[in-house]
């Protein structure tokens, strides 16, 4: 094994020690009703700071945020933005909401003359930063479009757009990425790390914890308190665990001896199925690795493949909810047809049958090419995942495999059916969770469990158990009558998910389930996919989030309608030309303005203090990488390489697929 | 002011871009025009009438040709053992005349004779209609035939003004002005008002520093002006259609107007802020709007039929106000001393609206 590389690099001043608080909270308390959402929270944010807010679902962070942004009182508590009361500083205040705070039937210009006309921008100032912003964000051609006919992406990058364009000293940004594809996403935070270089204040909430890396500091909540602040490099040291990469051929197996071993042993405290590798979280590194080996052994199980990473900031964020008693617990789904002692038997039978398969799938609207010549082979006991950028064209092939959308050319071949793909029989053995949430927001939670388990035909004896697992599994037991509007997205999620699953279904086709669904959700969702994958369940799932499709046993890429990679995720990774480096200079936001003029601008990304840089032709290229900071007097730290992340991996593939075009 | 301008502006823009409330501002008032406007007819006309003559004379005859001459009856034959029971039991007649045997003989010999009239009474204005006009048909009957004496010492003169061929179109037209005007203006400001909220779009709102009053004076101002475009539409095309004119002096109804539709936007406003969903706006917005200006504002029903502590509530209601000063344009000409109360208090109701909607927006913060 390698020599285990330092955790972090040395710290350095993200921000001059001199500068002043921009916004202080302190003893903050927000009330509604009886619910105590924020409890007494304390934290101070520099100017010029990047400042994370981690947490998750009803945390309170929106709450948090409502009440700097000034459109909400607090019940307790002082905050002081910029020197003011949040109310009286919103004029110096940018806040974009987590709902798109856009008007759909206005155009990109419209929307922008309307919140420049609300915050009193004078007009020459404002033609020259509409110019500046739009083509920062890439939108200056759209002008003229609507709103409502931009991709996700493109929305949220306009109502940042209209959140900056009075130039505000403090952005606050609730869930900024949340359905935005990853090419926009890292686009989104460059223009960040730009703007708080230049010195303005930034408060970001975010579910996704790749991108919580790249703040200056973090603040994990938690029922309505502040847990942890920190860098997400103290973050990560806290935790005091060392996290192994283990891979073997008995996957399944090995996963169930380790997380045995983590609830008695004290040397194994976390593991985790990524796909087709283990995470495993030890405390003592030489301790650790010998205790897994030796487990494995015991249990005659093949001999593993080990390799060190660093931990990373989700292994934090859920060790400490773990904590705190939070996270979701697992419940075994109450199955009346086969059960999971079968599993052995049932994955040598039917491992090898295709449940869902489409060949040279094309779907045309208009003129417009959605999708082109798509081939998809899932087998049952697989996970599947499709993935690709907004408008890629994942939705409309899944409606069309599951038989909701007629296909222009192409065969669909599911469950044994090629013809009707709508018949009675073979829709009750598929599941489908769509992207938008299928629940009815005016009965309450149970009454749209046992509607979608009638519509199923669920029989009658075996549907309580059925509802009560939904239940257990979300953490609503006791809260069934709710009203299903007033639960938040991302238990709203859980719970369609559970509403899909009612039946049993042979297919499951999952329409971006975990959008906006926290960490220790997310990681109790994929325990769920992998529960039903095991059982024979062929799953086929589209996302936008790469951290999690790593989950996937396969995938495949698409681009503009066409599929453009597939493979394993490790195989995907390891079909990357070039490789991954992380650069640590002194002045990363002007390093990273620099390069990009020398390299294609996708190549490179700031994550807090340093950057990642690709090279398809490392042994050339690094040389004059580093000829090229030095001639800019700028101090290199650290330049290693470091392995290439399934985001990277697609951010890579669709570039260059939109190079050769 | 740039503030007030600005979201003026957008709501014009985003009004021009919705194909459906465009059809509700334009398309719908003028529909409600037309049905109004055609459609209410107050006067009762050809109501039919069977006549049992047992009499058959050549003065029970004529009787009965006066009783149809006027288009106030239609004849109606029936037969059977009881024409006259069975014609009113099915609904074929609404009266039954029954002229008696030796009609003729006993008038001709002075003695004091009765025809029987049966009247449905279940239609209560139309058995009124009824009655008076079998009343005045024998009046006159009598005097064509010289049984009643020609001069008597009291005789009423009576000379109608304003109206004097009495065409229902001059009562109901104005009055649907009222109505139209004041219903579709509230309701498309009620929903471009609650959409913010339920889009959640009031939130970007909120976090600029514009305050309750430039926000509501900013998106009434759009409304109004559309308001006024829909009101140039509807006078109109009603004047045209309907023959209208104005009768005396047009300012007090230009004025009267201008306020009218702020007071309806305003209306819309106050309920806009206060109610969660479109569906609860447009219900609240549209139920208390006909029901106010179709029965509480004299449109049709006199407003002093109205029985205490009822009456008090069209004292409060704009549509009445307008309505006033809207038949005085087109119909009594009797210019600002008329109806310069009723302006005033447009003006007053106006300034009540927009007080109890700015409330409604608290702080321009979110509720808990």
């Amino acid at each position: 094994m390698n020599q285990p590389f330092s955790i972090a690099p040395p710290p350095l001043p993200i921000c001059d020690p001199t500068t002043a608080i921009a916004i202080s909270a302190k003893g903050l308390h927000k009330q509604y009703g009886t619910l105590e959402a924020v409890r007494g929270i304390d934290f101070a944010i520099e100017q010029g700071e990047l400042f994370g807010l981690i947490g998750p679902d009803g945390a309170g962070k929106t709450t948090t945020f409502h009440i700097l942004g000034g459109v909400m009182e607090a019940t307790a508590g002082e905050v002081i933005v910029l020197g003011r009361s949040p109310q009286d500083a919103r004029s110096v205040t940018g806040y974009l909401t987590q709902q798109f705070s856009l008007y759909l039937d206005l155009s990109i210009n419209e929307n922008l003359q309307y919140v420049a006309g609300l915050r009193q921008v004078p007009d020459e100032v404002f033609q020259q930063r509409r110019n500046q912003y739009l083509r920062l964000m890439d939108l200056d051609r759209f002008g003229d479009r609507l709103a409502g006919q931009l991709s996700g992406g493109m929305k949220q990058k306009l109502s940042l757009c209209c959140a900056l364009i009075a130039q505000p000293q403090v952005l606050l940004l609730d869930e900024p990425t949340t359905g935005v594809d990853p090419v926009s996403r890292r686009e989104f935070w460059d223009v960040l790390a730009e703007l708080s270089a230049d010195g303005m204040t930034i408060v970001v909430a975010t579910p996704y914890l790749d991108e919580a890396e790249r703040c200056h500091r973090v603040a994990l909540m938690y029922d309505g308190q502040i847990q942890q602040i920190g860098t997400p490099a103290e973050l990560r040291v806290s935790l005091g665990l060392h996290r192994l990469e283990v891979r073997t051929s008995q996957l399944a197996a090995t996963e169930r001896v380790l997380a045995q071993a983590s609830e008695t042993d004290g040397e194994i405290a976390d593991v985790q199925v990524f796909g087709d590798r283990l995470d495993v979280l030890v405390a003592n590194l030489q301790r650790g690795e010998a205790q897994l080996r030796f487990l494995l052994r015991q249990h005659q199980l093949s001999a593993p493949e080990i390799e060190l990473a660093e931990p990373t900031l989700e292994n934090v964020f859920v060790t400490r909810l773990r904590q705190q008693g939070a996270a979701p617990q697992f419940f075994p789904f109450p199955r009346s047809r086969g059960g999971n002692q079968t599993l052995q038997s049932s994955t040598s039978k039917t491992q090898n049958s295709v449940a869902i398969s489409a060949q040279h799938l094309s779907r045309v609207f208009g003129n417009f090419q959605a999708v082109n010549k798509v081939d998809i082979d899932v087998h049952y006991g697989e996970i599947f995942g499709l993935l690709g950028a907004n408008g890629a064209g994942k939705t409309t092939t899944i409606k069309m495999l599951c038989g909701l959308l007629e296909a222009s050319s192409g065969k669909v071949f599911l469950g044994g059916e090629t013809g009707n793909l709508r018949s009675a029989d073979l829709r009750r053995r598929i599941g489908y969770m769509s992207q938008k949430f299928t629940l009815y927001d005016d009965l309450t939670i149970v009454q749209n469990l046992e509607f979608y388990s009638g519509v199923y035909g669920v029989p009658s004896k075996l549907r309580r158990e059925k509802i009560d697992w939904v239940l257990a599994t979300c953490g609503l037991v006791g809260q069934e009558t709710m009203l299903t509007g007033q639960l938040p997205g991302g238990w709203k999620q859980r719970v369609a998910f559970g509403a899909s699953v009612l039946h049993e279904p042979d297919i499951l086709f999952l329409d971006e389930p975990t959008s906006g669904v926290d960490p220790v959700a997310r990681r109790q969702f994929w325990k769920l996919i992998n529960d039903f994958a095991r059982n024979g369940t062929a799953i086929l799932v589209t996302t936008h989030y790469l951290e999690e499709a790593e989950q996937c046993n396969r995938m495949s890429f698409m681009v503009a309608g066409e599929i453009a990679a597939e493979g394993s995720p490790s195989e995907l990774k390891a079909a990357q030309p070039g490789q991954l480096f992380e650069v640590v200079v002194d002045r990363p936001q002007f390093a990273s303005n620099l390069l990009k003029h020398h390299f294609d601008p996708w190549r490179i990304s700031i994550f807090a203090d340093r950057l990642h840089v690709v090279l398809d032709h490392p042994d050339q290229e690094v040389a004059g990488l580093r000829s090229l900071l030095t001639s800019h007097h700028l101090i290199l730290h650290s330049l290693r390489p470091i392995p290439f992340s399934l985001e990277d991996a697609f951010i890579g593939i669709v570039k260059r697929a939109q190079e050769n075009r | 002011m740039k503030r007030i301008l600005a979201q003026c502006k957008k709501e014009l823009v985003q009004f021009r871009r919705d194909r459906l409330t465009l059809a509700l501002a334009f398309l719908l008032p003028f529909i409600t025009l037309l049905i109004f406007g055609f459609a209410i007819r107050l006067e009762s006309k050809d109501i039919p009438v069977i006549v049992q003559d047992f009499d058959h004379s050549n003065l029970s005859r004529s009787f009965t040709e006066r009783l149809y001459g006027t288009n106030q009856f239609t004849p109606r034959q029936w037969s059977g053992s009881n024409p006259a029971r069975d014609a009113i039991d099915m609904g074929i007649a609404k009266a039954a005349v029954i002229i008696p045997p030796k009609f003729s003989s006993q008038v001709r010999a002075g003695i004091p004779t009765t025809i029987q009239v049966l009247v449905d009474a279940a239609d209560v204005n139309n058995a009124r209609v009824v009655q008076a006009g079998v009343q005045s048909v024998t009046n006159f009957f009598m005097q064509d035939q010289r049984l009643l004496p020609t001069t008597s010492t009291v005789t009423a003169h009576t000379r109608l003004w304003f109206n004097p061929g009495r065409l229902e179109s001059l009562f109901i037209v104005p009055g649907t002005f009222g109505v139209v005007l004041w219903i579709f203006p509230s309701l498309l400001m009620a929903i471009a008002m609650v959409r913010e909220r339920e889009k959640g779009t009031i939130l970007q709102v909120y976090t600029s520093n514009i305050s309750a009053v430039e926000l509501l004076l900013g998106k009434g101002l759009a409304y109004w002006l559309i308001a006024i475009c829909e009101a140039i539409l509807i006078i109109g095309m009603g004047a045209l259609l309907f023959h209208l004119s104005f009768a005396g002096d047009p300012t007090p109804l230009l004025f009267g107007t201008l306020i009218f539709l702020a007071d309806s936007i305003l209306f819309g406003l106050m309920l806009g802020v206060k109610a969660d969903s479109q569906a609860e706006a447009v219900q609240g917005v549209s139920l208390i709007g006909f029901v106010t200006s179709l029965l509480l504002s004299g449109f049709i029903y006199p407003l002093n039929n109205i029985p205490f502590p009822l009456s008090l509530v069209p004292n409060v209601i704009p549509a009445r106000y307008f309505i006033d000063i809207s038949r005085d344009a087109f119909v009594r000409g009797t210019g600002w001393a008329g109806v310069w109360l009723s302006v005033v208090m447009l003006f007053v109701l106006g300034f009540f609206f927009f007080n109890v909607a700015r409330k409604g927006l608290d702080r321009m913060q979110l509720s808990d």
